[in-house]
């Protein structure tokens, strides 16, 4: 765990009927997970910090804004937490619509405790997988800001050119001396806590490194 | 107004007839009338030439008489100067000439011989007057048949001068035969004529005139027996208008004032239809007529045919006039006439009765139909039962009734049906939504009950001592929670309102939660379900409805083995790809459908717990979905139904 995912996760659970709400958290609590309830979506709105991991579990029928109505709001204001729907109508083309928006699982009430364990924590382990990137890149980019400028241009060179990474390439391509371009390339794998140039084309694509100098 | 159509036939048959018999009739009448009016005529003509010819052979021999005894007077002049001698002579011709009524031989000296026929005292009478210088002596001879002197008188008044006489005079200035105008003998109260002829000396000084009295009445009795028609007669005219020959020769003539007597004129006669036969000849006051006339008139509202012509052969000025009523030559054929209109009529009559009777024997067939129809078309009669003896055009239009009455019955109770069927298929839509509400209600307190019993056993299983019991009781619940759950989305299955639309879907799936929803139900009347499909393409269509025709199939089948006391209560559900389609059949171990029950027709509202559509919306959901439904009767006893669904693509 990095210290970016501190807290342990929370499930979220939204849904209109207080009897769920009521047996659904005091299961899952006794099953040892932490539980928040909320009977609508827009109280779950009001209080919902994005920082906190967890995930939801989305009655998918409900007064107001509907399971599917926050899940778009979710995904449009970029909040990614996992989203579990649970449903008594149980739609196919809800469900589809559902899971091309991302949910991890559209269960059907009544569905069997294990179900709804394995969907949390699947969801859980998304989370914490989104949050570790989101954190990964966060000191990629904080190491990527610490170069000179003349190491971000090499390093910029490097990643989108990276079948042409040799000092010789990189010199003539920058007008600078082969010698000049290892210096600034040791520099660069040192500042970026990287130990190869390959290192840092995978680091580029998988933190999506915001390479432009104003980035 | 509509007349029947014996009416019309049998006006039209007696109208026709008639017209037919009347024309005929009448053309043959008019032939026929123009050939008698023909005959009239030829009639008038005949009796016109018979009577001149007889009047001018009378008046011919009296002159031949004369002319002949005058030129006897004249070749023996001195011997018959002796009055005996002259007597004998007139007396002899006399008794030859039947038709001569009296002879006289005046002379210029005056002496006058006159032998007559009398009818008082004897045959004969002669009167001679002689003069001797001045002395004038008349003297009667009454004499018969042989010459006999019967009695004498003498007549000593007497003032008899021959040579003032007109037969005299005209002779006497023609110096030739003449005739006088006839006349009534002053005796007889006879009409006659006096023809004379002059006697001459060698010399050719007139020595006197020879003249003949001829009775003419005569003429009269020959007119009378002259047979023109019935009611015909004829007439003879002198050139003064006097009828000097009629046939009753007692209106001859007229006693005139000085107490002579004269002929009637023409427009004086009694006779009116006379005077009508001649009012022309009366009016334009000319006597003679030169040619023939043939002429037409009427009287007394009788129509008359006329022939006026002139006797030419003695050169006298008479006129010879004969009319008949027309009717005594047409009355024959207007009485014929008249025979045929009635016979035309009694024809017409029969004809028209006959009309009626035939139009009766047409229209009865046609009749009897009518009554059909109507009791046909009230329900009151079967269209298919047989027709009575018909035509064949009726046999024709009796098909297409019955053809008509088919569809419309078809028409009338797919409609009923439709109806039914459509309130039952709104109820059954009304109870999917229901279900479907239902279905989330209930699932709202089972996923409660579910995640309470999780907790308790989450719950129980922390604490210790023997929870075993606890543990199964829990788990049970959580297994009927969730049974529960099962039965749920099953019949969430059924109701989703986005399947209503067709579409492709996993048959199998849809069997089995068919299967799950009819489980109970199965359980509860101890049959057994299999179901066997073996990867089937998906299924295009309607899932929802399909799925109601499943449930209603096996349902069906539920309940027809539902009173069976049977230990094998089996339904076997297959379904199989075919080429381009995959077919299902429900099979039953039931009694199989008995023969005397319509499928397809009824809806069967009466089965206990009837959630089920009828047959006849089965099939009518599976062919609007694609496929066909039927009834496979070749698994009797048992009954088998099968019906097929399209592959997607």
């Amino acid at each position: 765990m990095s210290e970016g995912t501190g807290s342990s996760p929370t499930v979220f659970l939204v849904d209109d009927d207080a009897r769920i709400l009521q047996s659904l958290s005091r299961a899952l609590q006794k099953r040892g997970f932490k539980v928040e309830t909320f009977s609508s979506a827009e109280k779950f709105l009001e209080t919902y910090d994005p920082a906190q991991p967890g995930c939801l579990v989305l009655d998918y029928g409900m007064p107001g804004l509907n399971g599917l109505d926050l899940q778009q709001h979710l995904v449009s204001t970029g909040i990614s937490i996992p989203i579990i729907f649970i449903s008594g109508h149980g739609g196919i083309p809800e469900s589809v619509q559902a899971m091309k928006a991302g949910a991890i699982d559209f269960l059907e009430k009544p569905f069997r405790q294990p179900t709804l364990v394995a969907c949390i924590e699947t969801a859980f382990a998304r989370d914490l997988n989104l949050r570790q990137k989101a954190a990964q890149n966060q000191s990629a980019q904080l190491r990527y800001q610490a170069l000179t400028a003349r190491e971000k241009e090499i390093a910029r060179f490097m990643i989108s050119h990276p079948s042409h990474t040799s000092s010789k390439e990189i010199g003539r391509a920058l007008d600078i001396s082969p010698r000049t371009v290892d210096h600034h390339r040791a520099s660069i794998l040192s500042k970026m806590q990287i130990g190869s140039v390959a290192e840092l084309i995978e680091l580029s694509l998988s933190s999506s490194l915001q390479l432009d100098d104003g980035g | 107004m509509k007349y029947s159509l014996g009416f019309i036939i049998a006006i039209s048959f007696a109208g026709l007839q008639f017209l037919a018999i009347l024309s005929v009739v009448s053309t043959s009448y008019v032939t026929s009338e123009r050939a008698m009016l023909e005959q009239a005529r030829e009639l008038l003509d005949k009796a016109g030439a018979r009577a001149g010819e007889h009047s001018a052979r009378f008046l011919a021999d009296a002159q031949d008489a004369a002319e002949l005894t005058a030129r006897l007077i004249e070749s023996d002049l001195t011997g018959l100067v002796d009055t005996a001698r002259m007597e004998r002579l007139l007396f002899e011709t006399l008794r030859a000439e039947a038709e001569l009524d009296g002879l006289f031989y005046g002379r210029e000296t005056g002496d006058f011989v006159y032998v007559s026929r009398s009818t008082e005292t004897a045959e004969f009478r002669t009167k001679i007057i002689t003069f001797d210088g001045d002395a004038r002596a008349t003297e009667l001879i009454w004499r018969d048949a042989d010459y006999r002197v019967i009695a004498r008188a003498p007549e000593p008044g007497d003032t008899f001068d021959p040579r003032d006489r007109p037969w005299y005079i005209n002779a006497q200035i023609k110096e030739a035969t003449s005739w006088t105008d006839p006349y009534i003998f002053f005796s007889s109260q006879l009409p006659g004529i006096t023809v004379s002829a002059p006697v001459n000396a060698q010399s050719g000084a007139l020595e006197g005139v020879i003249g003949a009295d001829i009775e003419i009445s005569a003429i009269s009795e020959f007119l009378s027996e002259l047979t023109i028609s019935p009611n015909g007669s004829a007439l003879i005219l002198s050139d003064s208008g006097d009828v000097i020959a009629l046939p009753d020769v007692e209106q001859i003539s007229v006693l005139n004032q000085d107490g002579t007597l004269s002929f009637a004129n023409v427009a004086e006669l009694e006779n009116g239809l006379a005077q009508a036969a001649f009012a022309d000849l009366v009016a334009s006051s000319e006597t003679a007529f030169e040619t023939e006339t043939r002429s037409q008139f009427e009287h007394e509202n009788d129509t008359y045919v006329s022939l006026v012509k002139p006797i030419t052969h003695t050169g006298l000025p008479w006129t010879i006039a004969l009319f008949a009523p027309e009717d005594d030559f047409t009355q024959t054929i207007k009485d014929n006439r008249r025979r045929n209109t009635w016979i035309a009529a009694a024809i017409s009559l029969a004809t028209a009765l006959a009309g009626f009777a035939l139009a009766e024997l047409i229209l009865k067939p046609v009749r009897a139909f009518a009554v059909r129809t109507s009791l046909v078309s009230q329900g009151e009669m079967s269209a298919s039962e047989p027709l009575p003896r018909t035509y064949k055009e009726l046999q024709r239009a009796n098909e297409t009734l019955i053809d008509e009455i088919a569809q419309r019955r078809e028409a009338d109770s797919k409609i009923v049906q439709l109806n039914r069927d459509l309130s039952h298929f709104s109820r059954v839509n009304l109870m999917g939504q229901m279900a479907s509400g239902l279905a989330h209600e209930l699932s709202q307190p089972l996923t409660a009950i579910s995640q309470n019993v999780d907790t308790a056993l989450t719950t129980a299983k922390q604490l210790d001592g023997n929870t075993g019991d606890l543990l199964e009781i829990l788990t049970e619940l959580d297994d009927q929670a969730h049974r529960g759950g099962d039965i749920i989305r099953a019949l969430r299955g059924f109701v989703r309102k986005d399947e209503a639309e067709k579409a492709a879907f996993d048959f199998e799936e849809l069997l089995g939660q068919t299967a799950h929803l009819l489980h109970h139900e199965l359980d509860n009347n101890g049959v057994s379900l299999t179901c066997k499909s073996d990867r089937l393409p998906m299924a295009y269509g309607s899932r929802v409805q399909i799925a109601q025709v499943l449930i209603n199939l096996i349902r069906n089948a539920i309940e027809a083995m539902a009173d069976q006391d049977s230990p094998r209560k089996h339904i076997t559900v297959t379904a199989q790809a075919k080429s381009d389609e995959i077919e299902v059949w429900v099979d039953d171990t039931g009694p199989g459908i008995s023969p005397d029950i319509t499928l397809f027709k009824q809806f069967e509202t009466s089965k206990p717990n009837g959630m089920g559509l009828g047959l006849a919306i089965c099939r009518t959901i599976v062919e609007a979905n694609g496929g066909k439904l039927w009834h496979d009767s070749n698994h009797a006893p048992n009954s088998r139904f099968c019906f097929t669904l399209s592959k997607e693509g």
